[in-house]
């Protein structure tokens, strides 16, 4: 490499710029430490901004049926029967603990909540919920929430890496901790070191290894391959949730708000069908109860053409709708050529979250020392096998602060890095950009991509069997070993998209392959994952969480066990 | 539906424009968006743009799309081609484009003007986002934080989201032609977003936060085309905030002039200027 190196020093590095990454940044900064967020796009533009519904806060603003009080103790209980008994209920009860103060916190930063007419932050009720609960900004909350973060970060100065694309996490090999990482400015090409004491993965969920996602296209799991390619362990990989109101077609989201303002499911017959699968809480069943409704109903025939059923908001009535979700009805006049007012909106369930991620504690550590992880790329687990609707959001914002502050703790008695390893790694990875660019008259990336998500979407999908997966995992390996033959249409160093998604791809693979793995060795329906080979939950093998880690030749699966304690597990129903 | 061409525009930092043409069979509902990935899929040497949500949230993949500033994710290509989303923007001069184009058949893809180009469809946003931090985008308080929540109407939430909904895509900075000939001019999105915490009523910074763009080249230099206003894909108006911007400083001064002990005006701008 001819340029001379640029190497980059901070206490701690913050890879992703979403709602966890910032929350981080403005913790560790008030704290007094220096920070640094890199993130492969503008901040504003990450997935958390595209977050509608709301977050899910014990502030018993509306009372609940008989005017009952919310109080947290109802919201770790919800949480936890969501997860179908697989959180771990410290974490829980840590989370629904900071949910009031936390939204309140943003409050006070800025965010415009809706408001009851007494002027209080407005709540809804939401999927799972026993109470009106979901704190929101019309439908528009990530949006709100991360504006609201970002103008913190700018007025305290936190440099921010913009269009920085990670490749690879730099390890200490005396120390054996994680003391850095790489990334390609994606403008230039330009390969840049960072040397940090403490490094943050916030990067998101995994949902593009799907063909069928509500993520954004630049949810490609990359915080998650990172960290598993350093060593890092991953847990319950297997838990994807597949939300049940993406619109037809393009799989754009179509918030449980809907739902939780009234919004019923209808089949092709006109049928409000919730009432078979889930008589007491209808069409607010939890998202996973709601998804496996809806696709059974499709395959059962009475769906509509294409394989969709109907979102009926009509007697809402105009006012509301525009009050409460005008975001859903841009959406669907956008992109479905439907009014929601005048007309239903076509559904059908798409993959939305991922429950699982880089196995940290309850302070965000993972299993490198020095490397943390929080929001959706980690699983402390709060989630278990099946998210709620409004949790993920307070997740980011809870755990961004929470792995904040134990990241400012920690790093005053962390000894400076040595720039050494970092610049080796710089040089590996120019050198092996350098040659990836240098192929021509290779495989083309792109087919291999589509092949993935398809393969994800039919084999992994909210119906598995053994077979099918059996299938699935020798297509993911076959993928793998015809990735190795890929060579790029585009080979310019600077500004190339066609690089970042081979390198996306790359980092998409194994984490394909730990869900496959996952999902066989769980020979039960649990959450999420439902197995039509095992349709039964069974918690005498199966309430543990799933460990995968790399070893020389592989991936090996172990289990590890769930904290439980506070409710006891019991049978799920709805 | 019949193929539909894209003509692109290409270049690099500083480089000379050429337009390359793809063609595309469309799908029903096709955006430009997918057609630029499809393209990505199919052709050696697809353009590069910029992308992240594809649902009209995150304002990443805003481009000249048949010569006005849209949303590459929200456009539909048929809607471009049966002439739907015709629009005339007010005093806007492009660069005349070389050759001829066939509306029916072709779309016109090019990078946001008012922006340095980066390479093909990617811009430099720096310097929109200069004039954003310039406004000191950062609610203030006016007091203590309290116990719980700082209570609002829900009227003034929703004078609030005419503004807080900018997805800061920059289509109106593309859009404005005062942009285009005055680089200090903080731009549409920068002034709604400045408006944004004015009228926040938990602010109580008042008439300060309008002086952050009292100036020539700020509140003074909108011309209202409303340029700004026909373009934004979320349905903010920043002439609006700027109209009203200006109203209270004329009020402010005639008020100041007006009044021999030099007391300021006492309506609390914050509390109703949204509302005018």
């Amino acid at each position: 490499m001819a340029d001379e190196q640029e190497i980059h020093e901070h206490d701690v590095i913050i890879i992703g710029g979403g709602l966890t990454g910032l929350r981080a940044a403005l913790q560790i900064d008030r704290a007094g430490i220096s920070c640094a967020v890199i993130s492969k796009v503008h901040p504003l533009r990450s997935h958390s901004v595209a977050a509608q519904g709301g977050m899910n806060a014990s502030l018993a603003n509306v009372p609940g049926d008989n005017n009952a009080q919310d109080s947290w103790e109802r919201h770790a209980f919800d949480t936890v029967k969501g997860s179908d008994y697989l959180a771990d209920q410290n974490a829980v009860v840590m989370m629904c603990k900071e949910a009031p103060a936390t939204v309140i916190e943003l409050e006070h930063m800025g965010t415009v909540w809706s408001r009851l007419g007494d002027g209080k932050i407005a709540q809804r009720p939401f999927g799972g919920a026993g109470f009106p609960r979901t704190c929101y900004a019309a439908d528009r909350t990530g949006h709100n929430v991360l504006n609201t973060l970002y103008e913190q970060l700018v007025a305290r100065k936190i440099p921010v890496y913009e269009e920085f694309f990670v490749t690879s996490l730099v390890t200490d090999s005396g120390s054996g901790r994680c003391s850095g990482c790489t990334a390609i400015e994606v403008m230039t090409g330009k390969v840049h070191g960072f040397a940090a004491k403490a490094v943050l993965l916030a990067t998101g969920g995994f949902g593009r290894i799907f063909s069928r996602s509500t993520n954004a296209l630049i949810n490609t799991g990359d915080g998650q391959a990172l960290a598993f390619r350093a060593g890092a362990v991953l847990k319950d990989m297997e838990f994807v949730q597949f939300h049940p109101t993406t619109l037809f077609g393009t799989s754009i989201l179509i918030s449980e708000a809907a739902r939780g303002e009234g919004g019923i499911l209808l089949n092709k017959d006109g049928e409000r069908f919730m009432e078979r699968y889930a008589p007491n809480s209808l069409d607010l069943a939890p998202r996973d109860v709601v998804a496996r409704s809806i696709e059974h109903e499709i395959d059962e025939g009475r769906g509509f053409e294409g394989g969709c059923v109907h979102l009926d908001i009509r007697h809402i009535g105009a006012d509301l709708i525009n009050e409460r979700l005008p975001g859903i009805r841009q959406i669907a006049i956008d992109f479905a050529g439907v009014d929601p007012v005048s007309e239903p909106i076509p559904i059908q369930p798409g993959q939305h979250y991922s429950m699982g991620g880089i196995d940290v504690g309850i302070d965000g550590q993972s299993s490198i020392p020095g490397l943390y992880a929080a929001g959706e790329c980690a699983c402390v687990s709060v989630h278990g096998a099946n998210r709620l609707g409004g949790n993920s959001l307070l997740e980011t914002v809870v755990f961004g602060r929470l792995v904040g502050e134990s990241i400012a703790r920690e790093v005053p008695s962390v000894a400076h890095p040595s720039r050494g390893p970092v610049e080796e790694a710089v040089r590996e990875v120019d050198g092996k950009i350098a040659r990836l660019l240098g192929n021509t008259g290779g495989t083309s990336l792109f087919p291999l991509l589509d092949s993935l998500k398809e393969t994800m979407w039919t084999k992994f999908g909210i119906f598995r069997t053994e077979a099918a997966m059996q299938e699935g995992l020798a297509e993911i390996r076959n993928l793998k070993e015809q990735f190795r033959t890929v060579s790029l249409a585009d080979t310019s160093r600077d500004a190339n998209p066609v690089l970042i998604r081979y390198l996306e791809l790359e980092y998409m693979l194994p984490l394909a392959e730990t869900v496959a793995l996952g999902a066989l060795g769980r020979k039960e329906s649990r959450g999420s994952h439902t197995r039509l080979d095992f349709p039964d939950r069974d918690d005498g093998h199966f309430l543990k969480h799933t460990l995968a880690r790399k070893t020389g030749g592989g991936i090996s699966i172990t289990y590890g066990p769930v904290t439980t304690g506070m409710f006891e597990p019991e049978e799920r129903v709805y | 539906m019949k193929p539909v061409i894209l003509k692109v525009a290409r270049s690099r930092a500083g480089g000379e424009k050429q337009y390359d043409t793809f063609t595309i069979d469309p799908v029903p509902g096709m955006t430009v968006l997918s057609a630029l990935f499809e393209v990505q899929a199919r052709y050696d040497n697809a353009p590069a743009f910029r992308y992240s949500c594809r649902g009209a949230a995150c304002g990443t993949c805003a481009m000249l799309i048949n010569r006005i500033p849209r949303l590459a994710c929200r456009t539909q290509l048929a809607a471009l081609v049966e002439g739907k989303l015709d629009l005339r923007l007010s005093h806007y001069t492009l660069p005349e484009l070389t050759g001829t184009w066939d509306m029916k058949n072709e779309v016109i893809i090019e990078p946001l003007p008012n922006l340095p180009v980066i390479r093909d469809l990617i811009v430099d946003m720096s310097t929109f986002f200069e004039h954003y931090r310039d406004i000191v985008p950062v609610f203030t308080p006016g007091d203590p934080d309290p116990a719980r929540e700082r209570p609002m109407t829900p009227d003034a939430v929703r004078e609030l989201g005419k503004y807080t909904t900018c997805i800061l895509c920059g289509a109106c900075y593309a859009a404005c032609p005062v942009n285009g000939k005055n680089k200090h001019y903080p731009g549409p999105a920068a002034l709604a977003k400045l408006f944004r915490f004015h009228i926040d009523p938990r602010e109580k910074e008042g008439a300060a936060r309008l002086a952050t763009a009292d100036r020539p080249d700020g509140w003074w230099a909108c011309e209202f085309h409303t340029n700004c206003r026909m373009v934004c894909p979320k349905g903010v108006p920043p002439d609006k905030a700027i109209g009203q911007a200006r109203q209270e400083l004329n009020r402010m001064r005639k008020d100041k002039k007006g009044d021999r002990n030099g007391k300021t005006g006492t309506s609390a701008a914050g509390d109703t200027g949204g509302r005018r």
